[in-house]
């Protein structure tokens, strides 16, 4: 015992570490269960009660594959020719024939680069490139370079584009990831509207400057709001005085309220608060989901905040028309586009109420630069307008100081810098950011409204959930088929020694789907044919032991120098075999996509498990077990 | 309990009828190849492949003639697992989607009735295609060369030539089989894509496992019995491991049989190279990596200069010889 109890510790270690890591997947099942049993009102109130619990549970559990769980994957190209002739200045008919050259050596050609074929051509033609790009100083080369960092910057234009709407359109589990220079692979789980993504992926992007709505002007109409909905006449002393006291009244109330939720959700609810929190939802039930967060002593700054799945709510209650005769007509609504905040485990969202109509829209944008303020060491945004634009920008800001313009893209919320004096040149900066990421996006966001980010599918799957759902059944179904046959014949050739094998087998199954799901790995299909062999090589790892010992204890060796030796002589075997099985898994990783990347993952987590489950854990239960006395078999 | 007692076949001695029997195999297979060939999966030829579910036994008939009229003339339709299930595929290519777009109007036109139903579509543009050939193509040439070299590394130079040959085997019999099989039965359609080289890839894997562990017996023995011809002590090291190579191939067999019959129509194609690789692997470990090592000793150590004693020649006859 002595000799093994480091590595019994070790495995002990590793199986309660496979076993954490596996519980949000155990415990994402259950509550799925739980919910499918529940009708419709029941299930809102369980996710109401275990909101944080489920969503910790989704985020951390093993991910299935679209194949299984259904669902689209679309991979995006930046269409670089297409940029080349949306960046293009003073397009004339030359530049269209040489466009259309390009073209056509891109079909002939395939691989090549398409700026290096656009270089060509303009110098087979003796045309310098600043006849369409960059000033007229700049050499051939210059432009080249900058071209290339355009296309570059296309990319991540076009990935926070769709990333924006994704988030809008409110797929949960979005993935989207960029894949080499120009690809954007998108995976949208559990999606089957075709048409609505394809919408939704492909277009330009509609930046707009929309003012805000004056903070005093927008609280008066949220709390008409708030009290028609709770039943309540509307008062007809709605003066800016009286509403004003109202509003930090009922503001007060409402930080009490999310204090109170806050309490509620954390330990035991004693009765009175539940019943305050009751009342409080019944008295403002608008405001419990669109919180104004004021602060005693601050003016309110303009916005409320809403917890992700209450937006839905909110936009309904503001749609209804009971409500919206009480909106002023030139009144709309927009979220932030990321949370601003996460309180009680969820990320809460700003809700904006600007003027429907834009000031400015995107189109007037030059240029836009995240970069750091030299004198306050702070990230800021510099941004540059057309001539034309800069005229607007002077007009709109100075009409508007101390005000309040959002920048918005595909209508979410980015921004909304308060106006510090009239701008006049159209060079504008932006400053109160968190981060240099903060600014970056916000960088990105302004491009994306004058620079073009021309992309196209270039492939998309959809897997219907119905597919899905066969395919896990079965893979599943033969999947416990096979392990059982293997199991029940390693027991029956081997005796005790399968038992131990079959052991070894379970761990590191155990250990396979754990390192899975610490690394929010994705089971696919092809990775539950990937587990199927690991349990092949599992079985084979402790074959060639057994039947080593087997030999050795032949030649009369006794039982424990027989399995020394097995163990120690099979060693190289195992070694040499796994080692080049995990070249291919290697190589596989690299050259393979999507499903099969998923595949070369299991297979390889699996050979390392295994070697370590049938040359470790196999020989520790052996040996201690024989150090117990009790008997053990090779068959 | 064992199946196997020590035993003494002489696999090595018969290495030249199986020699024979396998480059059969393989001609045979190349020949299938060239007349009937095999189907790539629209992942590498680029396209817009849909399955549709109807309520009733499809009409494939009608399908066709649909897919005529909308302008998709050589689309390929075939069952998918079940009667009502129907597979559509056509190498069309358009801008984005509206190929499928198309397709799916035109379903729901023509079985208006029906309500077919889409469980996958899948478009893959000519790019993208071509390119994941080539991947696909590196990557079973590169994990083949990078195997046999670590292999070569481990042992000696000989042996991963030997295991190269074995796995090339391994791969032209399985590819050859699958071209043969492809249509013959509604259980046998099957197609080089992606998951198909994900196959191979494993296929390529096991058998090498399966070389190794028999290279690395005849590496021990070499230590113990030094004075042993190759021959035999090669025969003895299959003997030894033949148990082991059994019993894992054989569970290995059951596995992926399993998978094959019961695992579902997308991972029918995977399952069946897996089950017939297996087999080949064992096979090529024995009769083609071991055997090739032996023949090339044999001949290396054939070509060796060897001192020889003869008779001296009189000086009369050196005479007559000028």
């Amino acid at each position: 015992m002595k000799k093994n109890r480091g590595k019994s510790v070790f495995i002990v270690a590793c199986v309660l570490i496979s076993l954490y890591f596996l519980y949000p997947t155990y415990k994402d099942y259950k509550f799925g269960k739980e919910l499918r049993n529940l009708n419709s009102a029941d299930s809102l109130k369980f996710v109401d009660e275990h909101g944080s619990d489920l969503r910790d549970a989704r985020t951390k559990r093993i991910k299935l594959g679209l194949d299984l769980q259904g669902g689209m994957r679309v991979v995006l190209e930046v269409n670089t020719l297409k940029l080349l002739e949306d960046l293009a200045k003073n397009k004339d008919d030359l530049f269209n024939s040489i466009m259309n050259e390009v073209r056509a050596e891109m079909k002939a050609a395939g691989d090549q680069d398409v700026i290096d074929i656009l270089q060509q051509k303009f110098q087979a033609r003796q045309v310098r490139l600043s006849r369409y790009y960059g000033s007229i100083r700049d050499s051939d080369n210059d432009i080249v370079s900058k071209l290339r960092d355009e296309s570059t910057n296309a990319v991540d234009r076009a990935k926070e584009i769709v990333r924006n709407r994704v988030d809008q359109y409110g797929v949960s589990e979005p993935s989207i990831q960029k894949q080499g220079a120009r690809r954007i692979i998108v995976e949208l789980p559990g999606v089957s509207k075709e048409e609505e993504v394809r919408k939704l992926l492909q277009g330009t992007a509609l930046l707009e400057f929309k003012l805000l709505i004056d903070p005093e002007i927008a609280l008066k109409v949220y709390e008409s709001v708030d009290k028609v909905l709770a039943g309540k006449p509307l008062a007809d002393s709605l003066t800016a005085d009286s509403s004003k006291s109202l509003a930090s009244k009922s503001s007060t109330a409402k930080t009490d309220t999310a204090k109170s939720a806050a309490d509620s959700a954390l330990a035991n609810i004693s009765d009175d608060k539940t019943k305050a929190l009751e009342q409080a939802k019944k008295d403002h039930p608008f405001f419990a989901i669109a919180n104004p967060f004021q602060q005693e002593g601050q003016a309110w700054s303009g916005q409320l905040y809403s917890a992700e799945e209450d937006r839905a709510r909110v936009m309904r209650i503001l749609d209804q028309p009971d409500i919206k005769r009480l909106l002023p007509s030139d009144m709309s609504f927009t979220w932030s586009a990321k949370s601003s905040f996460t309180a009680e485990g969820k990320p809460f969202f700003a809700l904006y109420a600007v003027k429907k109509n834009p000031e400015l829209t995107g189109g007037v944008i030059v240029n836009a630069r995240a970069t750091i303020d030299p004198q306050f060491n702070t990230p800021i945004v510099e941004m540059e307008m057309n001539g034309e634009g800069a005229h607007d920008w002077a007009r709109i800001t100075g009409a508007n100081i101390k005000k309040r313009i959002a920048i918005i893209m595909d209508n979410a919320c980015f921004s909304a810098p308060v106006v510090q004096n009239k701008i006049t040149g159209g060079r504008s900066q932006i400053s109160g950011m968190d981060n240099v990421e903060e600014a970056k996006l916000l960088e990105i966001v302004l491009k994306a409204g004058a620079l073009p980010a021309p992309v196209e599918i270039i492939q998309q799957a959809t897997v219907g959930p119905s597919l899905g759902e066969d395919s896990i059944n079965k893979g599943i179904w033969s999947a416990t088929l096979a392990l059982a046959l293997t199991v029940v014949f390693m027991i029956f050739y081997y005796r005790s020694g399968g038992m131990m094998a079959d052991i070894a087998l379970f761990l590191n199954i155990l250990f396979v789907l754990g390192v899975l799901a610490a690394f929010q790995g994705t089971l696919t299909l092809p990775g539950i044919a990937g587990l199927i062999l690991t349990v092949a090589i599992a079985v084979d790892a402790n074959v060639l032991i057994f039947e080593r010992i087997r030999e050795e204890s032949v030649t009369g060796k006794s039982l424990m120098a027989a399995i020394d030796a097995g163990y120690s002589r099979a060693f190289t075997a195992i070694f040499d075999a796994n080692l080049t099985a995990f070249i291919t898994g290697v190589i596989l990783y690299q050259f393979g996509s999507g499903p099969v990347q998923g595949f070369a993952l299991t297979l390889m987590i699996g050979i390392v498990a295994s070697v370590f489950s049938a040359v470790v854990v196999s020989r520790v239960i052996i040996e201690t077990m024989l150090e117990r006395g009790k008997h053990v078999s090779f068959g | 309990m064992r199946f196997f007692r020590k035993t003494s076949i002489d696999f090595m001695g018969k290495r030249n009828m199986w020699y024979t029997i396998s480059i059969t195999v393989i001609v045979l297979g190349i020949a299938s190849l060239a007349i009937k060939g095999f189907h790539f999966g629209i992942d590498f030829i680029g396209g817009t492949e849909m399955i549709v579910e109807f309520k009733q036994p499809s009409d494939v008939g009608k399908i066709r003639s649909m897919m005529d009229g909308a302008g998709f003339p050589r689309a390929e339709i075939k069952a998918y697992g079940n009667a009502n299930t129907v597979l559509i595929r056509t190498e069309s290519q358009a801008e984005g989607t509206t190929v499928g777009d198309k397709i799916k109007a035109e379903l729901n036109k023509t079985f208006s009735g029906d309500s077919p139903k889409v469980l996958q579509e899948q478009k893959i543009g000519p790019k993208v295609g071509a390119e994941l050939r080539r991947n696909a193509l590196l990557a079973v040439v590169s994990s083949l060369i990078a195997m046999s070299l670590y292999v070569a590394f481990r042992f000696k130079f000989i042996y991963g030539v030997g295991a190269l040959v074995a796995l090339f085997h391994d791969v032209m019999v399985t590819l050859g089989l699958i071209s043969f099989l492809d249509g013959l039965t509604p259980w046998t359609n099957f197609e080089i894509d992606q998951n198909m080289i994900a196959a191979f890839l494993t296929i390529i894997g096991l058998s090498m496992n399966d070389t190794v562990v028999i290279f690395d017996r005849i590496r021990e023995n070499q230590k113990i019995y030094r004075s042993m011809g190759l021959m035999e002590l090669i025969n003895k090291s299959l003997n030894e491991t033949l148990s082991r190579t059994i019993i894992t191939s054989g569970t290995v067999f059951v596995i992926t049989l399993i998978l094959f019959l019961f695992g579902g129509e997308v991972n029918r194609g995977f399952a069946f190279a897996l089950t017939i690789g297996i087999t080949t692997g064992t096979y090529s470990s024995i009769y083609i990596a071991s055997a090739i090592v032996l023949d090339y000793t044999n001949r290396k150590l054939g070509k060796v200069k060897q001192p020889v004693v003869t008779g001296k020649p009189s000086y009369e006859t050196l005479n007559q010889g000028r």
